[in-house]
């Protein structure tokens, strides 16, 4: 495989001027990330330390192997929720390596408003349990929930992908052999009670875990009956009388390491067959992308100094160079995984998505995993184009992409827009992952266009009330359509809301897919199979 | 080879001790017969004898010290004489006279011999009636009560020992003469324990002594010879642990000087059969200590700088033979020293430690003769002596003796049971104990030695045993191959 | 999670991770690598350690590894996180009397069913040739004596148990 020469000037000043700019972006990232882990008030801090628990994140360190690494899913969930005060959906979920073995960790968040689940949060547990059920991961779940945070049920209560998907999840988990392990280390109330009850194995903490349907406050307003917590749903009862809960752990060390002993216990999954070789680090560093993606998001960037910073030994078989050249396409590997790669170089037109479609079907073929890179504002309009069949050449590759049963990896790099953002994997078709980079934009259609589109209906509507606008009064009206505009397509946004499974620092990406790869192919992997394309 | 009036030996001793014996009654052709308790079934001493009778007791100390028991069975191997090794009743006199009062030749000293140099007392107030020079000291028994206000007038420091004892056993240094009475008390429950005697003396405690020791043989004709000194200054609550011959402590002259008056000692009790008279030297003068009447654990670096089997010298002077040597032919050469090594944890305050011996590998070459009591697979309890064996080097000079010595503890391989080994290793290298400036005190001052630090060590113990412990193991190879090269990454 | 290897009386919180050539030893923010052993036949290796070869003698009985490299000896013990977690509490809460080292029991001062106070003594022992009173922690009833006169035990044997009954 040929080495991708990188064109780029790392001594220019653009690039220096873009370093500073990306590396100050990413430390942002981290900040905020580290904020959400970690900054809580004292007296929350306090409250855990009285009731003998230890805090989310050392839960989770202490489930995972050491000198392992843990990939965590939508960190910045809720961010923009809630006034901020929800951090991380009170949510911890990444996949980690327990016992040897990858797994789905899906943690309660206590000191966030005594683990209760927020509407994000339900969309968080619900996402944790589709990647499980996707890539067929066993989940450790430590549960320390306070129940659903009422005043707000009415978004997290009834619909479809509301609180009950989680169980519903976990049956399917179950039915499909993959099994669950639950912690009982707070008072798991109500539909909480379901996690650990739903669970193949569960272990509850003597002392501080309890599971009951009703607290007994509720069971003292409906019967009467006075009833203390260990008696309803302590660790003793469970364990001996009702037999709700498997294992009684003495502490939460202990029933963390009960919880890996289990996982030790489970079946190694043999992994769908793909080609392997051993891993090679990329020819140029990573670090080199801060200096590459421009500082402003409207500048064109080369893709194939993207790859040459993501795959092994910077080498890229690309196919049909001379094509569709919009689209670059190719063959690589990342971490030794022989991969696909559809990269947008620009916006796409017919010959670029028969293209895309047609590698798409290579790679099913050779059961190779596809990585989307996206930069893409949408599909070319015109009159020309439609007429050269631009819809239904679209349609292939939707089609292609769709139908394609290898495992589909998305990187948002700069712009997702229109539905080449559909087309290049985005998230409505589910990919096993995606992820996000800080400057990402994600929309219907870009900022300007769109500020300009609806400044207008604005500037209309106001006419047809007899209403003329100054062109200061315009200006006006546009500035703030354009802020809340650009503010609701951002990475941040799109992170709080879960459209994505986090942002990236781009330095990060090549690891984060590695492991995405690799947790992929605990799911075999279907024979190629598509629908009707329309020719 | 001369003539003996037995042909079979009864070991009343278990362990290293007997083996030793066993071996010196395999060149006399002399038939070898044991008793043993059931713990030490098994054990090398006992496949050894010739033959082995099992003996039992309330405790296994008990059933060694039963001597109703051991006569019986010496009578039923017939045996025409027995040794009792050192420890149990190597010292009583009672027992002497009992194995005689059998017809049955008892290989150490006279009965009368013990009584009056076993018992401390008496052997101090005869010594220094004799003219050698002896300590301050209260002994109870002259004035019962009167001893605590007797002992006080000495002053302190002072030192409170059992009469009957030996070893170390019951011994309590008082530096308080608060503390006093409540150290009366209890040695004297040691005492009344381990020796069945509860009478007690207290001695004027020397700072810094040094223990040095002569040994002597005698015969029944009035023979008295001396096989020079040993040293045995390093020592853990008065346990001694490494012993050395010649001590690096004496001048010619004064080797010469506490040669003679040890040898003149023993001459004036008429002692006849091997016996060692220990003084304590403060650098300048030195005074009795006591006489031990029987053969000393640490005999061996004696016969190593002489050449001379003490063991078979005490069957011969027993069996009515005349000393072969003169003091003319006992000529010293080079150096050696012996290392005990002890089933126990230094750097634990010395606590006794148990196990199965799973590994035992000595190590060997010239000059390196190993005394040991135990096998590969035995079990180590705490119901005898926890000495496993004692390793014993000779080389032309103290340093190379030590170097040598050294070199051995390293090799020595006992797995299953934690042992002094390595922190005998640290005090044969020691700068303090190669200068040859040691005492009684030496290793208390230094405890360094005991703690043995483990600093660039501690990663090799570590790693070996991570790598040697499944789950530890387990846990690394069960990682993906991806994972592991990520190491603890976090986005 | 750590595992735990015991040395001397000294927890060590450490992790074995692969490498390319062997193994990586973590402890705390150290790390030794790379590091290996080869067995060569019974109780015999060698352990590549930075670069260098260490003859090893080993004998591994249950949960104990007996070591001797460089002419040292050394006795670790690993400890199974199950049993140390469970234990950990178990003995907070239990009444018993356990043996600061191995030893001798030279004589037993109480007697099933005795009600006993905090300070009492149980039993005397021997050890190393000094006499040890073994005491209660607390008050209690006598529940079983467990060595006679005259028995050894092993270190952290249970000596004495005693009920909270009555109190």
């Amino acid at each position: 495989m040929q080495r991708i020469t990188s064109l780029v000037d790392v001594k220019s000043q653009e690039f220096r001027l873009n370093e500073l700019h990306n590396r100050r972006l990413a430390a942002e990232l981290k900040e905020r990330q580290h904020a959400v882990r970690f900054n809580r008030p004292e007296r929350d801090r306090e409250r855990l330390r009285r009731q003998n628990k230890l805090f989310v994140r050392e839960r989770v360190e202490a489930l995972l192997d050491p000198e392992t690494p843990f990939l965590e899913i939508s960190t910045l969930a809720a961010n923009k929720a809630y006034d901020g005060e929800v951090p991380s959906a009170a949510q911890v979920v990444g996949i980690g390596i327990v016992a040897g073995r990858e797994v789905i960790v899906h943690a309660d968040d206590a000191s966030v408003k005594g683990g209760a689940w927020y509407p994000l949060s339900v969309k968080k547990i619900v996402r944790s349990l589709d990647i499980a059920i996707e890539n067929r991961l066993p989940v450790v779940h430590l549960c320390d929930c306070g129940g659903g945070f009422l005043p707000l049920q009415a978004e997290f209560f009834a619909d479809r992908h509301h609180a009950g998907r989680i169980f519903h999840n976990q049956t399917i988990l179950s039915k499909m052999g993959v099994p669950q392990v639950a912690i009982v280390m707070g008072h798991c109330i109500a539909g909480g009670a379901y996690v650990p009850a739903l669970s193949e194995y569960n272990i509850i903490v003597q002392g501080s875990g309890a599971i009951f349907l009703g607290g007994p406050s509720v069971v003292k307003a409906a019967t009467g009956q006075h009833v203390s917590v260990e008696e309803l749903g302590g660790a003793d009862m469970h364990t001996s009388v009702s037999g709700t809960a498997d294992y009684l752990a003495n502490s939460e060390m202990h029933a963390i390491a009960i919880a890996r002993d289990i996982v030790a216990r489970f079946n190694r999954i043999e992994k769908a067959p793909i080609d392997r070789v051993a891993p090679e680090p990329p020819a140029y560093p990573a670090s080199e992308l801060y200096g590459i993606i421009p500082k402003d998001p409207r500048a064109h960037f080369e893709m194939r100094e993207i790859i040459a910073r993501l795959v092994d030994g910077s080498r890229f078989h690309e196919y049909q160079p001379r094509y569709g050249r919009s689209l670059v396409c190719g063959f690589a590997r990342l971490h030794g995984y022989q991969i696909g790669v559809l990269a947008n170089n620009g916006v796409l037109f017919g010959d670029s998505a028969l293209k895309g479609a047609h590698f798409i079907q290579l790679c099913d073929m050779n059961r190779t995993p596809l990585l989307f890179l996206q930069n893409i504002t949408g599909f070319m309009v015109g009159r020309d184009y439609e007429q050269g069949g631009i819809t239904k050449n679209g349609a292939k590759l939707i089609m292609a992409m769709s139908g394609a049963s290898v495992p589909k990896f998305t990187i948002v790099c700069n712009h997702s827009h229109g539905a080449g953002a559909f087309a290049m994997a985005g998230r409505a078709f589910d990919p096993r992952f995606l992820f996000t980079w800080p400057q990402a934009q994600i929309s219907a259609i870009g900022t300007d266009q769109a500020t300009r589109v609806l400044t207008d209906i604005k500037a209309k509507q106001l006419a047809v009330d007899g209403r003329h606008l100054s062109e200061q009064e315009l200006e006006a009206i546009r500035e703030s359509i354009s802020e809340e505009y650009k503010e609701r397509s951002s990475a941040y946004y799109a992170t709080s809301e879960i459209w994505d499974d986090g942002i990236l620092d781009p330095a990060d990406t090549r690891n984060a897919l590695a492991m995405a790869v690799s947790a992929s192919l605990n799911a075999p992997i279907e024979t190629p199979r598509y629908g009707v394309f329309r020719m | 080879m001369r003539k003996l009036p037995f042909d079979t030996v009864l070991i009343a001793n278990r362990g290293e001790i007997a083996i030793r014996i066993i071996k010196t009654l395999r060149e006399l052709e002399l038939r070898s017969a044991i008793v043993y308790h059931d713990l030490d079934a098994g054990t090398p001493a006992v496949s050894m004898a010739d033959v082995a009778i099992p003996i039992s007791g309330r405790t296994p100390v008990a059933a060694y010290l039963d001597t109703a028991q051991i006569i019986a069975a010496a009578h039923e191997v017939n045996a025409g004489a027995i040794h009792p090794g050192y420890g149990f009743l190597s010292e009583n006199a009672e027992f002497a006279r009992k194995v005689l009062e059998a017809g049955i030749v008892f290989i150490g000293p006279t009965p009368e011999n013990i009584e009056l140099m076993g018992d401390k007392i008496r052997a101090r107030k005869f010594v220094q009636r004799n003219g050698f020079p002896v300590a301050r000291s209260a002994i109870e028994e002259d004035d019962p009560a009167t001893f605590i206000s007797r002992a006080r007038s000495i002053g302190a420091p002072l030192l409170v020992k059992p009469s009957a004892g030996g070893g170390g056993k019951g011994m309590r240094i008082v530096r308080d003469l608060d503390a006093l009475e409540h150290a009366i008390v209890q040695a004297r429950s040691e005492a009344q324990r381990y020796f069945g005697d509860a009478r007690l003396y207290v001695e004027r405690y020397v700072e810094k002594p040094r223990h040095i020791e002569v040994q002597v043989l005698g015969d029944s004709f009035g023979n008295v010879i001396h096989l020079f000194e040993r040293e045995c200054s390093v020592q853990r609550r008065f346990q001694k642990v490494i012993e050395e011959a010649p001590s690096p402590a004496l001048s010619l002259e004064l080797r010469e000087k506490i040669c003679e008056t040890a040898v003149n000692i023993a001459r004036s009790a008429n002692y006849r059969n091997a016996g060692t008279v220990e003084f304590i030297f403060d650098g300048s003068g030195f005074y009795f200590l006591e006489m031990n009447t029987r053969l000393q654990v640490e005999h061996p670096v004696t016969e190593m700088i002489t050449g001379i089997d003490l063991v078979a010298e005490q069957v011969y002077v027993t069996g009515g033979h005349e000393l072969r040597l003169s003091q003319s032919d006992i000529v010293l050469a080079g150096h050696a020293i012996e290392a005990r090594v002890y089933a126990e944890a230094p750097a634990r305050g010395f606590a006794p430690t148990t196990g199965k011996v799973l590994v035992l590998d000595y190590p060997g070459g010239p000059g390196v003769r190993i005394d040991s009591g135990i096998l590969q697979g035995q079990q180590i309890t705490t119901a005898f002596d926890s000495m496993l064996a004692k390793v014993i080097v000779h080389s032309p000079t103290r340093t190379e003796a030590a170097l040598k010595a050294e070199r051995a503890m390293q090799e020595l391989v006992l797995l299953g049971c934690e042992t002094n080994a390595s922190f005998l290793a640290r005090v044969l290298a020691d700068e303090q104990f190669l200068s040859g400036q040691v005492h009684t005190g030496y290793l208390d001052e230094n405890p360094h030695l005991a703690a043995g630090e483990f600093a660039s060590d501690l990663s090799a113990f570590l790693a070996a045993a991570a790598l040697l412990t499944r789950p530890v193991r387990d846990s690394a190879d069960a990682v993906p191959e991806l994972h592991a090269s990520l190491g603890s990454w976090r986005n | 999670m750590n595992h735990v290897l015991e040395l001397e009386g000294v927890d060590y919180q450490l992790w074995l991770s692969p490498c390319k050539q062997g193994y990586r030893l973590h402890l705390g923010d150290e790390v030794t690598a790379p590091i290996d052993f080869c067995h060569q036949g019974d109780g015999c290796g060698i352990l590549i350690i930075a670069g260098a070869r260490e003859p090893v003698r080993f004998a591994i009985d249950g949960d104990t590894i007996h070591l001797h490299i460089r002419g040292r000896t050394s006795v670790l013990r690993y400890r199974d996180p199950l049993s140390a977690l469970a234990l950990a509490q178990k003995h907070a809460g239990q009444l018993v009397a356990r043996a600061p080292m191995p030893g001798v029991v030279v004589a037993t001062s109480v007697l099933p069913g005795e009600v006993i106070a905090a300070g009492t003594a149980l039993m005397v022992v021997e050890s190393m040739k000094l006499e040890t009173v073994i005491r209660s922690s607390q008050n209690g009833v006598v529940d079983r004596v467990h060595f006679k006169e005259g028995e050894s035990f092993e270190q952290d044997a249970v000596l004495v148990t005693l009920s909270a009954e009555g109190h």
